[in-house]
């Protein structure tokens, strides 16, 4: 007869979460019992309000790090808690919620509508129909985006924190299906925002398979879902069993893999982030990758660091993939979100790069990088989705043209996102690239030299693409003058000018994210 | 050691010097603590004018030319107490912040202030700041001159960046900085096609420049662990020998880099064409200071490229051949700015070669970089003055008998292109033919080899310079109808005239004084001996010879003879080089033919001749692109294909490695 | 260790098991696809009986088969028994590869996972752990135990992904109401102001041996009335053929006919 073991569980250290996972659920009464007129106010206000406070309880929750929620089994010493409440798991919390400050603000952008304006009034109307028309006059909103974006928040949130495998599982999934369901929501070219939806869906259901079928490998391997176990299982496990370590080792990371848009698993990548609503598409290559690459820092340098020889090979190959595929695939788009969806590919595969070096350096560059990305990313795709031609947004390159002379501080401000994904110096970009590259150098060997050789040469080509797009919008004339940039309101300004200006500051002054990203490098497990 | 800026002080970050140096750079004390200002006050500038907007139009333009002074004026300042002290003393460090330290990563953003920078700060911001003078001229009646400004600020602080940091990172920002603010001078009127498409050249070019300075400073992390100045100079020493195939690679990255800034061979071509840009004012600005980054990174690199020789004679070569290379194109270019950006490319090319030489060379290279800049501003000016009397015509064909017009332009003007030229006693003399002595010293082939190249260049440079002086202001006037020419206003002679006194006299307080020599001494391990295999004096003469026979040929030719408004047909040799020596061709040949009906396959066809310009490597990749776009298909099923064949054959990877 | 019951159990059984997950994928019509895999989920919950999972193997059973698969079905039929995508593959090579890759990936994991070998003594010890806490604690408790102990914040988490399914449930196919739902009495007065049937419409047919809602009504001149019968009736292509009526009217005549003669 065992006793039953109750978790411990510290209150403060999950606080945060459970802040994000309160303030959707309270989005969804909202939902139900306020009226129609207030609930896109009341809902925008609550999403802020609950990200800044969560933020405030990460900055309470970093002395109270440890393992929380389970308990120590004392017979066999195996630490059984769900969560690591430590270093990387709060940088990227915190990350993460001030990145979705800036992401959910861009989602409540009206432009004088009732609701926000790039997500469809009636989801469940036929694309084109009458009904759809009717509910747009009747002043029909979507506000459930917003609990839904908090909940995707909360599952990102949980992704670099988990301490298992299963929690890793249901992370994803707790990140993904919102996701899903906010990709098809856009208020233009619905069929397309739907297409996207359902593709990234199939294939998100696809990858999460092959995740479980990972899991399931690992756990015939050592017994047990633990992250520490299962470290402990590879470093005294007999090589007989090394059948189940090594494909349910990369399995899983092909799940995550997924995630970040890595080559070959990056198919979805430019559909979805050229159906969904423009703000979603930037909530998503800001924070999913951002959380995707926590997750994958936990799993590699937690969870497999003693198998690492098993399938740091598999690694390399895609990351050598990731960003020679995704810069190559950027010089021929045509469509301004599918190239910034591949430019995301590429910068995945820079990142990746940094995952390499197996050292502390390692961890705080690849932290940084993706916060250095999402800041400017989030704001990118604010700027996309305000460039409009006839009321829809003006997504197709050649619409760009002359948008330098007609909107010189759009077009700079764009410009200089565009510098700061090309990696050029006094943006982040250059201190993000610098960072996980000279980490790949530092440890990663021969490998690392290399892979940082092909990353150069990438970004190379990449500094084309960017440049490109200045070009049309500084030295070529405007087919016409339909083009324009609407004008938002100030929250969107307010979060296109914080990116920016993160942007400027890490380039300038990376030092204190970079100390902070240093400090916050060492995981418990 | 203290000081008011406490914060700033930083305790040794650099060994002053590149060769024997026994002092440690001290944190600087006094007045060069605020060295900062330096870089300060131009970006300063160019923010404020750019982000001022167009409320900042009537006074943006003098508020910009005020702050370069003010660089100017901090820079004597630090330059007059530098040489108060005793000369292992006078390296001073600036400590600025910490720029990039995540504990293990630690980059420290700070300036260096020695006899090398501040030759280069006094040069770039005195130059800089007539530029700006002249500019008030010259843009007067721009609409957009406010913007122009800002851009000419925020070259010199970039410029400024570059010498001034203390660590090969750094630098790169002002590296970077620099090329940006040279693509957006020279593609500063963009309504004009072909000076984007030249702008875009620019860019390309750097491009490649900066790639091979990545990769140097990644190798430069590797081996040695870290960026700055004084680390890697440690490293080179450290492991001299061992790592030959290292250094010649770090140096020949490095190289990669200085001759895409430089506009050496083969990365020269975009020089040319940025010439097409707007102004002679823009076309000033690289010729006589951002082209010198590159000689200024491969003498503060000296330590590497003394560690391999074969570096150094990759940077000879290159150094001799383009200043020949660009002394024959300079000979056929009938457009005044273009014969001047050869004549450009051809002095570079001396510096280079000097730089190349070692210890030797180095105090001539920057003499002559020096000089250069001077009467190079000189003549740049003139054509500019040329250029605004003759209503923007650039062809020296539609020019002649100027002379009378234009009476200040054409004394000025004729200092500067005696100078060049080397006329005895002028400054471009004493530089000149030092660098011409240090080529002749060495043994076996070599001293004959770059030191003919280097005489023979000085004679082409006298024919080809001479020329262009006989067109433009000498022989029968060949003007076209509607210009009247007119000698400009003050705010653009006076530049001139200060630039000429500079011409003119430079060379003869700094060369046979031995002041530059002693000054940049702790770089050359003492005052150099020069020993060539011929007499000293046989040199000068020599040069001199070759200058006369050079004079009088153009005298012959574009003097006593009419010359045709229409370019005749020429010789072989005039035909190619006004065709820039076949280069674009040859660039097109090798990269862009084999890529260009990829490029039309492209789908989004950029008729903005990005593509052309940047040639075979960006079809190619185009092609790639396009080929790979097809796996994009669309369908849910063909990707999930994809993924699992990614998945299959990783795995069976994996298998198959362990 | 294995009983020799238990393997011969799974020998019988995994191969079920493994057909109706092929069934799944390639039965062309989508009742039977799901009864294909209403079989395989049953094997599973077999497999957990015997693995001693009690409660595992009889909620899956429970959950899986009886409730969400009958919700399939039902969802299968409401759709339409018959409505099915087109099957005709457009992409060259798609099938081919597919096949090729799923071969390959079968046979690397059937190499992988053959070189396997697990420790006995371990395996039986796991085992013997779950036979004594079945016996002990009890299988019930012991799940709960786990649930509501070690992974109770998994479980908390869960539900947000039954908030996110039921969410995202009403945004795609939830219609909210724009305009108030019209009064009968409302309806009856729109129809009259439009003259729109005030008598209302037609009735069905009604005939001597045949009365039925998808019958349509005759008009005078003997042409069926499309109003008289549902139009959803008309749409589902649904509505008898009065042709099938006419042989019985005769027939009738007939009768009648005899009648008055006699």
């Amino acid at each position: 007869m065992t006793t039953f073991q109750v978790a411990n569980i510290d209150y403060i250290a999950i606080l945060p979460l459970l802040i994000v996972f309160g303030t959707a659920v309270i989005g969804v009464l909202v939902e139900a019992f306020v009226g129609r007129e207030r609930r896109h106010t009341i809902q925008a206000t609550l999403a802020v309000a609950g990200l800044l406070a969560a933020f405030v309880a990460v900055i309470v929750a970093t002395g109270h790090m440890g393992l929380t929620l389970g308990h120590v089994d004392t017979a066999t010493d195996r630490h059984l808690f769900a969560l690591s409440i430590d270093g990387p798991a709060l940088f990227m919390q915190g990350a993460l919620l001030l990145l979705s400050v800036l992401g959910v603000l861009t989602m409540a952008e009206r432009l004088g509508g009732t609701g926000s304006d790039t997500f469809t009034p009636s989801g469940a109307s036929t694309p084109g129909s009458q009904i759809e028309a009717v509910s747009a006059r009747a002043g029909l909103i979507t506000s459930e985006v917003f609990p839904l974006a908090m909940i995707s928040v909360g599952g990102m949130m949980l992704f670099p924190t988990v301490n298992d495998l299963i929690g890793m599982f249901v992370a994803l999934e707790v990140l993904s299906l919102p996701l899903y369901v906010l990709t098809g929501l856009a208020r233009r070219r619905r069929l397309l925002s739907q297409e996207a939806s359902l593709k990234y869906f199939l294939l998100g259901a696809f990858s999460s398979a092959f995740f479980l079928f990972g899991t399931a490998l690992l756990y015939g391997y050592a017994g047990s879902v633990y992250f520490r176990d299962l470290s402990q299982a590879v470093s005294a496990g007999p090589i007989s069993m090394n059948g189940l370590l090594v494909p349910g080792a990369f399995l899983v990371f092909v799940g995550l893999f997924f995630k970040i848009g890595a080559v070959p698993f990056h198919a979805w990548t430019p559909d979805a982030y050229q159906g969904a609503p423009t703000p979603v598409t930037g909530f998503m290559a800001a924070c999913t990758k951002a959380a995707a690459f926590g997750a994958i820092l936990r799993l590699a340098y937690t969870g497999l660091d003693t198998a690492r020889w098993e399938w740091t090979n598999g690694l390399i190959v895609v990351a050598i993939l990731t960003m020679v595929v995704g810069s190559v695939l950027a010089v021929t788009q045509t469509d301004m979100k599918r190239l910034l969806a591949y430019s995301a590919i590429s910068h995945a595969g820079f990142i990746l790069v940094g995952v390499i070096a197996f050292d502390q350096k390692g961890i705080s560059s690849v932290l940084f990088y993706t916060v250095a990305y999402g800041f400017s990313t989030i704001a990118a795709f604010a700027i996309v989705g305000l460039v409009r031609q006839g009321g829809s947004e003006a997504t197709h390159l050649s619409q760009w043209a002359g948008l330098g002379r007609n909107h010189p501080l759009v077009a700079g401000t764009f410009a200089f996102l565009l510098l700061a994904f090309a990696g050029i110096p006094l943006t982040s970009g250059f201190v993000a690239k610098y960072v996980v590259f000279s980490a790949a150098i530092g440890t990663g060997g021969a490998t690392g030299t290399g892979l940082v050789i092909i990353g150069i040469v990438c970004s190379a080509i990449t500094v084309f693409v960017y440049l490109r797009i200045i070009v049309l919008m500084y030295f070529s004339d405007a087919p016409d003058d339909t083009v324009a940039f609407v004008t938002p309101s100030a929250v969107t300004t307010f979060s296109i000018a914080i990116g920016t200006m993160v942007t400027l500051a890490l380039g300038v002054l990376p030092a204190a994210l970079l100390d902070l990203a240093d400090r916050s490098s060492v995981f418990i497990r | 050691m203290s000081t008011g800026m406490g914060t700033l002080v930083h305790q040794g970050t650099y060994a002053a010097g590149l060769a024997a140096q026994d002092g440690e750079a001290h944190a600087a004390t006094g007045f060069t603590a605020y060295a900062w200002l330096l870089i300060a006050l131009p970006a300063f500038g160019a923010l404020f004018l750019l982000v001022g907007g167009r409320r900042t139009n009537s006074f943006g333009p003098v508020l910009a030319t005020l702050l370069s002074w003010g660089s100017f004026v901090i820079g004597a300042i630090i330059t007059i107490s530098m040489m108060g002290r005793a000369a292992g003393d006078r390296p001073k460090s600036v400590h600025l912040f910490d720029w990039i330290t995540g504990g293990s990563f630690d980059v420290q953003a700070g300036l260096l202030i020695d006899q090398l920078s501040i030759c280069f700060v006094l040069l770039i911001t005195f130059v800089g700041s007539l530029i700006h003078v002249y500019s008030l001229g010259y843009m007067q009646d721009d609409p957009d001159k406010r913007r122009f400004f800002a851009y000419l600020n925020l070259f010199v602080a970039a410029m400024l960046l570059l010498v001034l940091a203390d660590s090969y990172l750094l630098l790169y920002v002002g590296w970077e900085g620099v090329g940006l603010a040279s693509y957006l001078l020279i593609g500063f009127w963009y309504h004009n096609p072909v000076f984007a498409t030249a702008g875009n050249k620019s860019f390309f070019a750097n491009r490649v420049g900066d790639f091979g300075m990545t990769v140097a400073i990644i190798l430069m992390f590797f081996y040695f662990g870290g960026v700055d100045f004084r680390t890697v100079q440690a490293g080179v020493a450290g492991l001299q020998g061992a790592h030959q195939g290292v250094m010649t690679a770090i140096a020949l990255t490095l190289l990669l880099g200085a001759t895409a800034k430089s506009a050496q061979l083969p990365l020269q071509s975009w020089l040319g064409d940025a010439m097409a840009g707007p102004t002679p004012v823009s076309a000033l600005i690289h010729a006589a200071t951002m082209v010198t980054a590159g000689v200024y990174l491969v003498v503060r690199a000296g330590p590497i490229f003394e560690a391999s020789p074969t570096a150094q004679l990759v940077v000879v070569i290159v150094g001799s051949a383009t200043l020949i290379f660009g002394a024959i194109i300079g000979c056929a270019k009938d457009d005044i700015k273009k014969a001047l950006a050869a004549s450009t490319i051809s002095q570079i090319g001396y510096m280079m070669l000097a730089a190349g030489l070692g210890p030797i060379g180095y105090a001539f290279a920057i003499f002559h970089l020096l000089t250069h800049g001077f009467f190079k501003a000189g003549l740049f000016l003139g054509a500019g003055s040329v250029m605004h009397g003759m209503k923007d015509q650039v062809d020296m064909r539609r020019f002649g008998g100027l002379w009378v017009m234009m009476k200040v332009t054409w004394v000025t003007f004729g200092l500067a292109y005696l100078s060049i030229i080397g006329f005895p006693l002028l400054s471009g003399f004493w530089s000149k033919d030092k660098i011409i002595e240090a080529a002749f010293v060495g043994e076996g082939w070599r001293p004959w080899v770059f030191g003919l190249a280097a005489l023979i260049g000085a004679g082409i440079t006298a024919f080809y310079m001479s020329r262009l002086f006989f067109m433009t202001f000498h022989g029968k006037r060949r003007w076209t109808d509607e210009v009247h020419p007119h000698e400009s206003g003050l705010t653009m002679t006076v530049p001139m005239v200060v630039l000429a006194f500079g011409s003119a006299f430079l060379g003869l307080i700094l060369g046979p004084t031995g002041i530059i020599t002693s000054w940049l001494a702790p770089f050359t391990g003492g005052v150099q001996e020069l020993h060539p295999v011929i007499p000293e004096s046989a040199v000068i003469a020599l040069t001199l010879i070759l200058v006369a026979i050079g004079i009088a040929l153009a005298w012959m030719m574009y003097l006593r003879d009419e010359v045709p408004q229409a370019a005749p047909r020429g010789n072989l040799l005039t035909q190619a080089a006004r065709v820039d020596l076949y280069q674009d061709h040859v660039n097109e040949a090798l990269l862009m033919r084999p890529g260009i009906h990829l490029t039309r396959s492209l789908v989004f066809a950029d008729n903005e001749g990005v593509d052309g310009a940047v040639g075979g490597l960006a079809a190619f990749v185009g092609g790639t692109s396009s080929r790979m776009r097809k796996i994009q298909n669309g369908f849910v099923r063909s990707y999930a294909l994809t993924f699992l064949t990614g998945i299959v054959a990783i795995i069976g990877a994996l298998w198959v490695i362990s | 260790m294995t009983s020799t019951g238990e393997a011969v159990a799974f020998w019988i059984l995994a191969p079920i098991a493994v057909i109706g997950g092929l069934g799944l994928i390639f039965a062309r019509k989508a009742v039977y696809a799901a009864v294909g895999m209403a079989m395989t989920m049953v094997v599973v919950g077999i497999f957990y009986l015997i693995l001693k999972a009690d409660f595992l193997g009889i909620v899956q059973v429970f959950v899986y088969t009886g409730a969400v698969m009958m919700l399939f079905l039902f969802v299968i039929m409401l759709i339409g028994v018959d409505s099915s995508d087109s099957l005709v593959e457009t992409i060259m090579g798609q099938r081919l590869a597919a096949l090729v890759l799923a071969i390959g990936l079968t046979g690397l994991l059937f190499f992988s996972l053959g070189q396997v070998v697990f420790d006995v003594t371990t395996v039986q010890a796991g085992m013997d752990k779950v036979v004594a806490i079945n016996a002990s604690t009890g299988n019930v408790t012991g799940v709960a135990e786990l649930i509501f102990g070690q992974y109770v914040w998994i479980f908390e988490v869960t539900s947000a992904l039954l908030i996110t399914a039921a969410l995202a449930a009403m945004v795609l196919a939830h219609r909210e109401r724009i305009r108030p739902k019209r009064t009968q009495a409302e309806w009856s007065a729109k129809r009259i102001r439009d003259n729109d049937h005030v008598a209302g419409l037609p009735a069905p047919g009604v005939y001597a041996r045949h009365t039925a809602v998808d019958t349509p009504a005759l008009l005078p001149d003997g042409t069926p009335s499309a109003k008289s019968v549902s139009r959803v009736l008309v749409a589902r292509d649904q509505v008898a053929s009065l042709d099938a009526f006419k042989d019985v009217e005769r027939h009738l005549h007939r009768e009648i006919e005899k009648g008055s003669e006699k």
